[in-house]
């Protein structure tokens, strides 16, 4: 389990980073999402270690992190880095022994993930010689070459088709598996689709956090309904009392409920008009983001 | 396809922690490995070779390389041939291997002749006051004085004898014998070649692998992988595992050099000039280890300060300029100013041992350069790994020396 603890970071006496607090529960998969420049990098960063933090802390298992633990954690930085000039199998291979891997194990896991992204017949090709698609693909090779305890991945589906996108999601369930794990996206569709927990960032200060489904809970229940009269204007709708109407459009409604329960409502529509369609509206996530970050 | 998701090969933490500790190794490894498959070290290190080789060859050639001379004699002259004979230690003075040797034909003319075809370098021929030595177009003014001086000395013990005069007494107070009070500087000329060639090579393997040292660097921050190994390793263990790496390629050339330059004397003969020049090239060596890895941190540093390759040219400019210095230093400046420079660590790397080869150092002076080297090497790599940690992860742009010492931890 990985907290972050009041973690906050200031350049030149601004603070890009401000108190953030959240936790990455394990087995779940934690979607960090936020506007651009609303620190979700940094805060990755200091999580990571590679960059200090001004106050704060990043605990793991309730005790503050040490180096030997954040040595364990699968990262995917925003700006991709490997080295341009050398084989893949090398690079992964190099890397995963950085982290303590051995040579033989190092080899074997790293064959084993490029024959998952379909590059085994590449492994002796350099870097540069592969597409920006493929590129991706190793870089996340890259971060879970050493199988690590925790995954702080920053934009790992940026630059992706959807199909590459589908597997490399199933990859990242299969193995973060009762692990943490954290990604950061501007796709808020395929966060909505993967994410379990979600950790909303604006202006450096966390404005959301929490279960998908229990920030979706969090609004108003919001219905849609469709007349079936003869007027076909729902407009008198907005005469009821304990609800707000969002949005009319000839004789269709969408309806905040705001005290009057939805059978209530219904009573109250089909009193006055014949009712078509009466359904419950999920909030998309994007609405929500929009709201939160307002 | 799937993703084995066995533990086995999986290091236990105390095993990965015991790791991260011999990442150093692992980074040097990887310095190493892609160092030596890139076609431009290779050639490079090629070129140092041939040129450590011709530089040998040249030397020799130049210099006094041992010559045997054939000189033709009259079979009739029996005290021609042992002229030669006598001439032949005469020439070998300065015991290069030089000599003469008789070869006998049937006339005198037959002699000539065969100074004519080329088939001996001078004719020695009894004429009627002596002898005379033929040559071609002329004769080897070694040659030509050695059998002079025992002709002449051959026909006045015969003289003296046939006259019953104490050939001794005639000599007394005639006896000139030499004494150098410089032996060393005997062959002067190539030594301060080779010690000049030396620095040259030592300064140019200092570059090339230092540069390389700052390459690597920048090249991690350009790519910006420099941010995940910094997620995997101590800062620290990158900074030794370049050190180390590009050390010990550094060290590999040099030695090869050494050893190339010591076998080409060898087998040139020149056995006078290996044994004078010899353990300089081992003080050579220990020398560069030490100035090489006190530069080393510098380049590391110039590398971090650098945030694109383009940037190199300027912040590796201190450390160019420490090795182009006793380069300049080695060729241009007085002894006094050698002699103080020789001891300052770095530039000592190669003044000392190039001082050394030219001879007459004394201990003292070499004992100072050693210790003033392993202590200038451990401050100035410590003063360089802080100012990488500092620089190394901020890749936004170029970063200067007196900003970069200005920064926080």
């Amino acid at each position: 389990m990985l907290d972050i603890s009041a973690l906050s970071r200031a350049y030149d006496g601004t603070l890009v980073v401000d108190g953030v607090t959240f936790r990455v529960e394990p087995g779940r998969m934690t979607g960090f999402v936020g506007a651009n420049g609303a620190g979700k990098t940094t805060t990755m960063r200091m999580i990571l270690g590679v960059l200090a933090p001004t106050s704060g802390e990043v605990l793991w298992d309730g005790e503050p992190i040490t180096t030997a633990q954040r040595r364990h954690i699968g990262y995917m930085p925003e700006e991709r880095g490997l080295y341009p000039r050398m084989k893949i199998l090398d690079q992964l291979v190099f890397l995963a022994r950085l982290h303590g891997v051995d040579r033989a194990a190092a080899a074997r896991r790293a064959t084993d993930l490029l024959e998952h992204f379909d590059l085994a017949d590449r492994a002796g090709d350099v870097l540069d010689t592969l597409s920006l698609g493929n590129q991706q693909r190793v870089q996340i090779a890259a971060a879970l070459i050493h199988r690590p305890d925790a995954l702080v991945l920053d934009e790992p589906f940026s630059g992706l088709d959807p199909l590459a996108v589908d597997a490399m999601a199933g990859l990242l369930a299969k193995e973060a598996g009762d692990k943490p794990l954290l990604f950061s996206s501007h796709q808020l569709d395929l966060v909505e689709r993967l994410c379990d927990d979600l950790v909303i960032l604006s202006h450096g200060k966390v404005v959301a956090a929490g279960a998908v489904d229990e920030l979706r809970g969090r609004g108003p229940e919001r219905y849609r309904v469709v007349l079936d009269g003869d007027g076909d204007d729902a407009a008198w709708i907005r005469g009821i009392g304990g609800v707000e109407v969002r949005d009319v459009d000839g004789p269709t409604a969408v309806v905040d409920l705001a005290g009057l329960s939805a059978s209530a409502l219904l009573s109250a529509l089909v009193a006055t008009s014949p009712v078509r369609e009466f359904s419950a509206v999920r909030q998309p996530l994007s609405d929500i983001f929009r709201e939160v970050i307002r | 396809m799937s993703i084995t998701t066995s533990d086995q090969g999986r290091p236990d933490a105390g095993a990965k922690q015991s790791g991260v500790r011999g990442a150093w190794w692992i980074v040097a490894e990887r310095e190493i490995t892609t160092r030596v498959h890139e076609k431009s070290y290779v050639y490079s290190a090629l070129f140092m070779l041939v040129a450590v080789v011709a530089t040998v060859v040249l030397t020799s050639v130049l210099g006094g390389r041992p010559t045997d001379h054939t000189v033709a004699v009259a079979v009739t002259d029996a005290d021609a041939a042992a002229v030669v004979a006598s001439a032949s230690r005469v020439v070998d003075r300065t015991d290069d291997g030089s000599s003469a040797t008789a070869k006998e034909f049937a006339s005198p003319k037959e002699a000539e002749q065969a100074v004519e075809d080329g088939d001996a370098d001078a004719a020695l021929i009894a004429s009627h006051d002596g002898y005379e030595v033929v040559g071609d177009s002329e004769v080897d003014g070694t040659l030509s004085s050695a059998l002079a001086t025992v002709a002449s000395a051959a026909a006045l013990e015969g003289n003296a004898r046939a006259q019953d005069v104490d050939l001794e007494q005639l000599q007394r107070g005639a006896a000139v014998t030499e004494r150098l009070l410089d032996p060393e500087s005997e062959d002067a000329g190539a030594r301060s070649l080779v010690a000049t060639v030396f620095v040259i090579l030592f300064y140019l393997t200092a570059v090339t692998f230092g540069m390389s040292i700052a390459q690597s660097v920048v090249q991690e921050k350009e790519s910006r992988i420099v941010e995940i190994l910094a997620a995997a390793v101590p800062i620290r263990a990158m900074l030794w595992g370049k050190i180390a790496g590009n050390t010990v390629l550094a060290l590999g050339q040099i030695l090869v050099l050494a050893v190339a330059g010591i076998a080409s004397m060898a087998a040139v003969g020149e056995t006078g000039l290996l044994s004078a020049i010899g353990p300089a090239v081992a003080w050579y060596v220990l020398f560069f280890v030490l100035g090489f890895v006190a530069l080393a941190g510098l380049w590391a540093v110039a590398g971090s300060l650098a945030s694109r390759t383009q940037d190199l040219g300027s912040t590796t400019m201190p450390g160019q300029v420490l090795l182009f210095a006793p380069y300049l230093i080695a060729i241009v400046a007085g002894e006094g100013i050698k002699t103080v420079v020789s001891m300052l660590p770095i530039v000592s790397a190669m003044l000392m041992p190039s001082r050394m080869a030219e001879g007459g150092v004394p201990a003292w002076q070499v004992g100072t350069a050693l210790v003033v080297n392993v202590i200038g090497a451990v401050l100035i790599v410590r003063f360089a790994a802080r100012l990488y940690e500092r620089t190394l992860m901020r890749t936004e742009r170029r970063i200067g020396f007196g900003e970069a010492l200005r920064l926080s931890d």
